[in-house]
């Protein structure tokens, strides 16, 4: 009964993934897994593979190697039906904000709803400009990508990742680019959706104001055996960690107390 | 030589070439560095040499150890030096003291992390492909790309698409109507030139009037067809290529895809059925443009009157299968101009580097197609009987 419990409150689980680009390895057995209203952040040093994590678990690129298991179903074992299902339920934003260019800021936020819901025009227009009032672009929906700055792109990425109200969200470096409080604005929206939607959150970040500000867990890849080196909370980890890089990268290369 | 490896090297950097120096008996062996190590000189091939040799005479000892000479002077190359030495010690499984080295070229040494494992694990992952191997590679995904791209047009047919109508007619009016000037411009030169260079060899046969037959069947079998390709492939393909390129690099495409929309459908069918549509009727127009550019060479140059050179092109139209046998090919045209596009577009690398290599062999790779296949339609035609 317990077990049962257990596997259903795993929203997402990578068992042993292994991914190359061509005879470039990029990740090795890598395994962890991602609990229902947890939000997981994923750290490591530049090249390590973070971003391919993130590719891998939201089914953009097919691991040469493991299982990606969403709700306890192997992903890349369903079929098209079943996957296009599978996503829906996740929203991703991406490192440059990913917005499509030769769309108005309105017109991003609502293909997605066009394309999955059956509401009317001015709902879907109701609905888009709430998700762009939600991350603070009010007042820009008739902007295209082009005439934003680099962190407003990205915070219009996060309004079209949350369009149709995903239960996971996956977010690539959301803060980077990003002044102090509007990142600390991030942060407390992420915490806030959490709370509230308990909407599950995988987040690449470097930041470690973040990283403890948001985290409830923590899994560090190593960027030189490209392997799941060590997970837990990020207390745990910097306090306790077996692996000095660990504790390094979180307390910012100060010995740890 | 001889001289250099067993005393050390002269004082006071009198002469200013690096030197080693080997000293010690058969078990340990002290090594020292002097002179003056600049990347601006060029002895360091000399003292490969010189190390090289000395390894192969002296094979027995077990322990190395580093140190310098006072008056010597350094920069990185001595540590890309030393770090190679102490990288063939490591592998022949000597052991090597460093203690005697100065401070700073130590945390040097062991900032570069030159061992040799790494190095080489680099080079393991390297590969050479065989060019044929990597053809078929290219073939079997292109056709997996046109199959996607049959499944999404039989979705629109059926009406499931997701395709924005509005994309369709962005692409039809950038594809069709901006190319209209520079249609005008290379189908008025064409039919010119083709008629100027008929009259010359119709002239000795007395049959100048021909010049208009020449010209209105070559214009609309041949020269429309391919002048517009060939103008689209460079113009629109390209534009595609770059275009569907750059939403790649941004991670648009991945977008997309994450909220379950093709790119298929949404971005390669508006634009290659807007060529589709677009290079006949662009096309038909050139005909019509490069037969008025030999009327002009007609009128102005031969002196016929307007109506009579008008009689012969009518006469020498005098079936239709002419023109549609020119619209036909250029439909065909058209779709591989688009599919190429999109197809580079899509798979190009993530770098900009990889943006202008796809550009580039869209461009070609579609040329060449259209030629191909323009010349097997001719090989059709004729066996045929079809022409």
């Amino acid at each position: 009964m317990s077990e049962a419990l257990e596997k259903v409150s795993k929203v997402l689980e990578l068992k042993e993934v292994g991914l190359s680009y061509g005879d470039h390895k990029v990740l090795e057995k890598v395994s962890f897994a991602v609990r229902e209203g947890d939000c997981v952040v994923v750290i490591g040093g530049s090249g390590c593979g973070k971003s391919t994590v993130l590719k891998a678990m939201t089914g953009l690129l097919e691991p040469n190697g493991g299982k990606v298991m969403v709700r306890g179903r192997d992903y890349w074992a369903s079929d098209s039906v079943e996957r296009s299902l599978i996503t829906k339920e996740f929203g991703v934003l991406f490192q440059g904000g990913a917005l499509w260019s030769s769309m108005s800021l309105m017109e991003n936020v609502s293909l997605p709803l066009k394309t999955h819901t059956a509401l009317g025009d001015e709902e879907i227009a109701q609905i888009a400009s709430y998700k762009l009032s939600l991350v603070g672009l009010r007042g820009f929906e008739n902007f295209y990508p082009s005439e934003l700055s680099g962190g407003m792109k990205k915070r219009a990425g996060l309004a079209r990742a949350m369009a149709l109200d995903p239960k996971v969200l996956f977010l690539d470096e959301p803060s980077a680019g990003l002044d102090p409080l509007t990142s600390r604005r991030l942060d407390d929206l992420i915490n806030e959706l959490k709370e509230s939607l308990g909407i599950t959150f995988v987040v690449i970040t470097h930041e470690l104001a973040s990283i403890f500000e948001i985290a409830d867990y923590a899994v560090f890849l190593d960027a030189e055996t490209k392997t799941l080196i060590d997970q837990g909370t990020p207390l745990q980890l910097l306090h306790s960690s077996a692996h000095d890089q660990v504790r390094a990268f979180l307390s910012r290369g100060n010995e740890t107390p | 030589m001889t001289n250099l490896h067993h005393t050390s090297s002269p004082k006071n950097g009198e002469s200013k070439k690096p030197c080693i120096a080997f000293s010690g008996d058969g078990d340990a062996v002290v090594c020292r560095f002097g002179g003056k190590w600049s990347l601006n000189d060029d002895f360091r091939d000399e003292l490969q040499q010189d190390w090289k040799s000395y390894l192969k005479r002296n094979s027995s000892f077990n322990e190395m150890s580093f140190e310098l000479e006072e008056s010597v002077q350094w920069d990185s190359t001595l540590v890309v030096f030393l770090s190679k030495m102490i990288g063939t010690l490591d592998a022949s499984g000597k052991k090597i003291v460093l203690n005697d080295l100065p401070e700073g070229l130590r945390s040097l040494l062991n900032m570069s992390g030159l061992s040799p494992t790494l190095s080489k694990n680099q080079y393991a992952n390297r590969k050479l492909y065989f060019p044929d191997l990597k053809f078929l590679f290219f073939a079997s995904r292109f056709v997996s790309f046109w199959g996607e791209w049959v499944l999404a047009f039989s979705r629109l047919v059926c009406g499931k698409s997701k395709m924005r109508w509005y994309d369709f007619a962005e692409a039809a009016r950038s594809s069709g109507a901006s190319a209209l000037p520079i249609v005008t411009l290379i189908s008025f030169l064409t039919g010119l030139t083709m008629a100027f260079v008929g009259s010359v060899q119709l002239e000795k046969f007395n049959a100048k009037i021909y010049v208009a037959d020449l010209v209105s069947l070559a214009m609309v079998r041949e020269m429309g067809a391919l002048m517009v390709a060939i103008i689209m492939a460079g113009r629109t393909g390209a534009a595609f290529a770059a275009e569907i390129g750059n939403m790649k690099l941004n991670e648009e495409i991945d977008s997309l895809r994450t909220f379950g929309i093709s790119p298929i459908d949404f971005l390669v069918l508006p634009r290659t059925l807007a060529l589709f549509l677009m290079t006949p009727l662009l096309t038909l127009y050139a005909d019509v443009v490069g037969m008025l550019g030999g009327l002009a060479v007609g009128t102005q140059v031969m002196d016929f009157s307007v109506l009579h050179y008008f009689e012969q092109t009518q006469s020498a139209l005098s079936s239709m299968w002419e023109i549609f046998s020119g619209l036909l090919k250029s439909l065909l045209f058209g779709l591989i101009i688009g599919l190429v596009g999109c197809y580079k577009g899509l798979n190009a690398g993530s770098n900009s580097a990889s943006l202008g290599k796809a550009v580039t062999s869209a461009v070609v790779l579609s040329i060449t197609l259209i030629v191909v296949c323009d010349a097997m339609f001719e090989i059709i035609f004729s066996y045929l009987d079809l022409r």
